[in-house]
């Protein structure tokens, strides 16, 4: 496993909270309701121990909005609900305007730019915060069984970094997690950033 | 009332800045890429555009860059998810009157649309 130093993991712990504390002002924004967040975890893992930990709870049905971005530093950020907590979300953003028939579609639709403001609005803030600029690709939706969903994404050779950071649409039991994940070769550029970042 | 193409690929953003649009009187006409976005103008030729730029087929960028090349004047409003600071200079610097972030806020994105209009507004 890969080590950083105890003011680098609280560098790295900061500049997560500020990209996901924009994003929760930001669904505050669309929804209209208090968001709190829960304290970033970051694992720091070798390529090979990345499958097997993200794989933990395989058979959980979610909702997986993925958003990569390249750059100085790549990889792939992206966005979980639970199935409930999705329709939770969905319900309360056009619910009552939604036809039956179209039900889907407006539900992946929803849900895909939700996780692309979001997202947009995490990595952004960390780009800015590193001076490092991201470009992105289109958001993609899916939703199923999580091991099988993330199996796809996560190669072996090019994961290194997990953040997982848990928020909660306080009155509404609706809670999403972030999940970022770096390739190998530019987490060491990410981190070099960050060392830049914290010696001001 | 004016005339406002809104370009972007996500129905839901159309669907949310459609209704501020329309509430407020304008008249609104839709594209869901840049691509889409340049035959509607040259088509219906809208008072203001409003667009997105991360999008499929042609973003908004090289909309912008399109629609620079073209000549047009046409004021063009960016509404994005994009909080990157380069991203909005570089908007700014291919023409765009302003740059708002997803969600604007109502208030905002009628303030931002009547200024670009050249009708003043906070």
């Amino acid at each position: 496993m890969v080590r950083l130093s105890d003011d680098l993991l609280d560098a790295l712990r900061e500049v997560i909270n500020i990209g996901v504390g924009k994003a929760a002002g930001t669904l505050n924004e669309l929804l209209g309701h208090h968001i709190l967040l829960e304290v970033p975890q970051v694992v720091v893992l070798g390529p090979d121990e990345m499958a097997a930990h993200l794989c933990q709870r395989p058979d959980e049905t979610v909702s997986l909005v993925v958003l990569q971005f390249s750059g100085q530093f790549s990889g792939l950020s992206t966005l979980m609900f639970t199935s409930d907590s999705a329709s939770k979300l969905v319900d309360l953003l056009v619910g009552e305007e939604t036809p039956v028939d179209e039900l889907d579609v407006i539900k992946t639709g929803t849900l895909t730019e939700v996780g692309n403001i979001l997202l947009n609005a995490v990595m952004g803030s960390i780009g800015n915060l590193l001076g490092s600029r991201l470009s992105y690709t289109i958001p993609t939706y899916q939703e199923g069984a999580l091991g099988q969903l993330l199996q796809p994404i996560i190669r072996q050779e090019s994961a290194a970094l997990e953040v997982t950071t848990r928020f909660t649409v306080q009155s509404r039991q609706i809670t999403g997690e972030f999940l970022l994940l770096f390739e190998v070769l530019s987490f060491d550029t990410f981190v070099a950033a960050l060392e830049t970042a914290l010696q001001g | 009332m004016a005339r406002i193409l809104h370009v972007d690929d996500s129905s839901f953003s159309r669907l949310q800045i459609g209704k501020v649009l329309k509430g407020a009187g304008h008249e609104l006409l839709q594209a869901d890429n840049g691509r889409t976005g340049l035959l509607a103008v040259q088509e219906q030729t809208p008072d203001l555009i409003i667009t997105d730029i991360l999008m499929p087929e042609m973003d908004g960028i090289a909309f912008l860059e399109a629609l620079r090349d073209q000549g047009n004047r046409i004021p063009v409003l960016v509404v994005t998810a994009d909080v990157q600071h380069d991203t909005r200079s570089a908007c700014l610097s291919l023409g765009a009157v302003a740059l708002l972030n997803k969600p604007p806020r109502d208030d905002a994105l009628l303030s931002a649309v009547d200024r670009a209009l050249g009708r003043g507004g906070a």
